[in-house]
């Protein structure tokens, strides 16, 4: 005989009923009960949350919590695409929309809720939407690629993660609100209006106090919406988002008790009316109060999945108890936290700031003896929100003036956890780092000899450094700002000191402003020389070899020798091709060279043709064919501009609305030879399908049926961040000024090595602030920036042009100083692979890096000729 | 154990590195004008590659050394030895200067 199993049904499987399937299977409730999961939607649990992420990857893939497997791996039956209509609360079973039938012994809801469309005349015209599913945002997707216009109904947290999306899929986005101001729920009028002035500096408009009457069909776009007030907006598309309704059809069918304005009653055990049946989530009712947010959602999953353990054994059964609706986010890249009676409260005290400069508004509401906190408001700076939502929960007495809280800045959040690899050569962490520089090991050369981080491909030295420099500030050690034991400046310090005495050389520079060692050498190091050499070619743009003010000495590797050295100690080379155009002659004549010197070429990831295994004494002459050819150095090997990528625009795409590859070619041409603090990327795309990527360059730029939008800092490589979208709908002058102070900024504050990702991400104030340095001129140096970056275009030099004309220049290009007493280069340090040479090294390289190891799995013994 | 002659002094540029073939090895000699002339095995003995002529010259502590141009390991330029890695050395050779001729002293 055998006994079978009671049977537990929950109906939903979204955040909230994924979560309690995970406590139902930590309770190992899943091996005592047969558990049969339904949803209506055709895949499983994924984060609602962070919807807007579907657009950035394209896929839902990101979005998934979990999978079918998970699911068959916890033995639990989940039926997708499966609605339930009915549940017969008597009999305990229900019924799907297939017409099948399920018996429970305890049941749990778990629906959520929908989205609320206000009863408006014709809000269900076509391309009016809501946005709550992966189909909600497919159909969004697809009515974007029809619409220039586009309006989310709801100023709310939802209703601007709305036009977060349909600002990335390149709409002009409106948003309307009925309340006086955006996110009314949860913030004060102030706060409110400053969210407001952030949100529309990036391009969205906000219309509030408007009560939407009707839409009805448009002139200039399909829709009108017509407002109470008389007024009227023409758009092309339309999501609501003005918050949700607990979705509670199916227990209202089905005789639970609902609250008066929707929602199932439930108790403090999650339990409904109905014997064995639980509620969690945004569908339930709690004490007359609905919680929409993900967190409190959880807690009563923990709660339900408790409850039922309790039954069978001895865990103890939790209760729910009300849940804190303080929340933290970032609204399309505007900080926004709430916490507790955000919007105040009468007899409150308070304490506020409010930097219209930086973009930072606070408040901080009091008990009415000031000495408990009981809400706050953060907009523009969510530094505090940890410290403060502690404050709140604990209700510890403030100790002091409330409005220290105010000043006493940002925590010292570490950007990474103990356990993120930090050095992925070697898989070093962050703790790993942190545990060496607690032991005394103080500085990079320690670092890198005990915990081998940054000793591989070296890409994540400035990190390890900050990681060095955090530990020891925290620890209290002796913390030294400056770029290395030569200097106690930082770079942008330098620079300033470079630029107001006029210095141009290191001797000067070490000698007035730097430490020699205590045995009175100046010769600096790997770290402060090259930084002094670009700082010196930001400000006066000379010749890089330079013997006579000695700049050759300070170049770094490859900008000293004007080629991009490889791990068997020979160069490649990257002539420029400006936009990644190039008349099929020169792609002929490049052949030829490469021919000639039997040099391994690869397209690069910049639409580039890079040319490998050219020796120190063939760099000039390749050059001097390269330039006769018509060719001018990449700069391939500089902290510099390297490439403009494009798409091929208007001139011949059906769907390019400007020419793309025009224009990045003259913008090539005009940043090219600009020495930065690292290097630089730009991209042109001719339209908002964005084929060019440019919104993972320093400089992107994406055309407009208007002109063109101008993204900053985002970044491809090791930590990849989308630009920042900087201003919309710009003229090509517009764009060149604005680029102009952009770059100089940036080469004037910038840390030495710093991408303008992590400038942007360090740079007080962020985005706000630069857009106020740039556009309204609020340090007054625009003007100098730009003469500066007239100088530098002015002054630009083909370096590798320069160095052919001068024959003193390139002796610095022979291999060795007694080339006559040289053996005969040895033959077999290559082999043929793929019809290309490639080096024949089999140790060198970065430690683990597994270069040398894919070849050879590529290359069978035939293949190789000795 | 003999004196090779090299090159003539003034073709040694001051501050940077240049490599010369002496008894069939690459050699890296740097000419740091009144701190010096060092001749150091042109092989980075981390990579097995010859170029540490073409490094960046650093003071470390007040010890000279070169940056090796690959991976950035400092070889002391009197020794050869690596400061991040000692087991690594760039084995030093004796020079010297002679009537403006640069010697260096070959290991064969």
């Amino acid at each position: 005989m055998t006994i079978s199993k009671p049977t537990l049904v929950v109906v939903g499987n979204g955040m909230v009923g994924h979560h309690f399937i995970e406590q139902l299977c930590s309770l190992g409730l899943n091996k005592t009960y047969d558990v049969h999961v339904f949803g209506e939607e055709p895949r499983p649990a994924y984060d609602r949350v962070q919807l807007s992420k579907y657009f950035e990857t394209g896929s839902a893939d990101p979005l998934m919590l979990t999978s079918a497997q998970d699911y068959q791996d916890w033995g639990i039956t989940l039926h997708l695409n499966t609605p339930i209509t009915a549940i017969d609360i008597a009999a305990k079973t229900v019924t799907s929309a297939q017409g099948e039938c399920y018996s429970y012994s305890r049941l749990v809801l778990a629906t959520g809720s929908f989205p609320f469309v206000p009863p408006i005349q014709g809000n269900d015209r076509s391309q009016c939407l809501v946005y709550r599913t992966i189909e909600d945002l497919e159909a969004i997707q697809l009515a974007a690629k029809n619409s220039q216009v586009g309006v989310v109904v709801g100023g709310g947290l939802l209703g601007l993660e709305a036009a977060n999306a349909m600002m990335q899929l390149g709409v002009k986005t409106h948003v309307v609100e009925f309340a006086p101001q955006l996110m009314p729920v949860q913030l004060n009028d102030k706060a409110g209006e400053l969210l407001c002035s952030k949100i529309e500096q990036l391009g969205v408009s906000v219309h509030t106090s408007k009560a939407t009457t009707a839409i009805i069909d448009g002139e200039s776009a399909l829709h009108r919406m017509t407002f109470k007030d008389e007024s009227y907006l023409e758009t092309d598309m339309i999501v609501f988002s003005a918050g949700i309704r607990p979705q509670d059809t199916l227990a209202r069918v089905s005789n639970i008790r609902i609250g008066e304005r929707g929602g199932i009653e439930i108790n403090d055990d999650c339990l409904t009316s109905a014997p064995d049946v639980y509620a969690i989530g945004e569908c339930a009712l709690w004490q007359q109060k609905i919680f929409g947010l993900v967190a409190p959602g959880y807690q009563m999953a923990r709660v339900a999945a408790s409850h039922i353990a309790s039954l069978s054994s001895n865990v103890p059964s939790l209760s729910f108890t009300g849940a804190d609706m303080s929340t933290k986010l970032k609204l399309l890249g505007v900080d926004v936290a709430a916490i507790g009676a955000s919007r105040g409260f009468d007899n409150a005290q308070f304490v506020e700031l409010s930097d219209n400069q930086a973009g930072i508004y606070k408040k901080l509401w009091l008990d009415d003896s000031g000495k408990f906190l009981k809400g706050a408001v953060l907009i523009g700076d969510n530094g505090d929100y940890s410290r403060l939502l502690d404050m709140y929960l604990s209700q510890d007495e403030i100790q002091g003036s409330a409005v220290e809280l105010l000043l006493a800045g940002a925590e010292n959040e570490a950007d990474l956890k103990d356990t993120s690899i930090v050095c992925s050569c070697h898989q070093v962490t962050k703790g790993d780092i942190v545990a060496a520089v607690t032991a005394g090991n103080h500085k990079m050369a320690e670092i890198k000899s005990c915990t081998r981080a940054a000793s591989g491909c070296g890409g994540c030295a400035p990190l390890v450094q900050k990681i060095i420099d955090q530990t020891l500030q925290a620890a209290g050690l002796d913390f030294n700002a400056g770029i290395c034991a030569h200097f106690d400046h930082d770079r942008q310090a330098l620079y300033h000191i470079c630029q107001v005495e006029g210095i141009s050389d290191f001797t000067t520079l070490i000698t007035q402003h730097g430490k020699p060692s205590a045995n009175g050498l100046h010769y600096g190091c790997d770290i402060c020389k090259p930084a002094a050499a670009s700082i010196f070619a930001s400000l006066k743009n000379q010749y890089v070899l330079n013997q006579d003010n000695g700049h050759v000495q300070l170049q770094d590797t490859n900008d000293a020798y004007l080629g991009n050295i490889q791990k068997d100690g020979t160069y490649s080379i990257v002539p420029r091709v400006a936009g990644g155009e190039i008349t099929p002659t020169k792609l002929i004549a490049m052949g030829q060279i490469a021919q000639e010197y039997d040099l391994y070429t690869k397209i690069t990831g910049g639409q580039r043709i890079d040319m490998f295994g050219a020796k120190l004494s063939q760099l000039p002459e390749i050059w001097k064919k390269l330039i006769d050819a018509g060719f001018e150095t990449g700069h391939a090997y500089g902290k510099s501009l390297r490439t403009v990528k494009s798409c091929v625009g208007s001139t011949w795409c059906r769907y390019g609305v400007q020419d793309s590859v025009g224009f990045a070619i003259d913008l090539e041409n005009r940043y090219k030879g600009l020495r930065s603090p690292h290097k630089l990327k730009f991209a042109v795309s001719g339209c908002t399908r964005e084929c060019a990527e440019a919104q993972s360059k320093d400089i992107g730029v994406i055309a407009t049926d208007k002109g063109w939008n101008l993204y900053v800092a985002g970044n491809g490589g090791m930590r990849p961040r989308h630009g920042d979208l900087f201003a919309t709908d710009l003229s090509t002058d517009e764009l060149y000024q604005y680029i102009d102070r952009i770059l100089m900024f940036y080469v004037k504050t910038a840390d030495k090595l710093q991408r303008t990702s992590t400038w942007m991400e360090s740079l007080d104030g962020g985005l706000a602030y630069l857009k106020s340095v740039v556009i309204d001129d609020a340090l007054g140096i625009n003007a100098a920036l730009e003469q500066q970056m007239n100088h530098i275009v002015a002054t630009y030099q083909c370096e590798w042009k320069t160095s052919l004309e001068k024959p003193e220049f390139l002796a610095r290009f022979n291999e060795f100083v007694n080339p006559n007493e040289a053996p005969m280069s040895d033959a077999n340090a290559y082999q043929r692979v793929r019809e290309q040479r490639f080096p024949n090294i089999k140790d060198a390289g970065a430690g683990t890096i597994a270069i040398k190891d894919i070849t050879e799995q590529q290359t069978t013994a035939d293949e190789v000729v000795a | 154990m003999s004196w090779i002659n090299v090159c003539e002094e003034t073709r040694l540029p001051i501050g940077t590195g240049v490599a010369a073939w002496v008894a069939g090895k690459a050699v890296a000699i740097f000419n740091l004008g009144q701190d010096g002339l060092y001749a150091i095995d042109n092989v980075d003995p981390a990579t097995g590659v010859s170029v540490l002529a073409r490094g960046l010259i650093c003071e470390m502590d007040g010890e000279l050394c070169v940056a090796s141009p690959l991976y950035k390991q400092h070889y002391r330029l009197k020794t050869g030895v690596c400061i991040e890695d000692t087991s690594l050395i760039a084995s030093p050779f004796d020079i010297k200067t002679e009537q403006g001729q640069v010697l260096v002293l070959a290991k064969v």
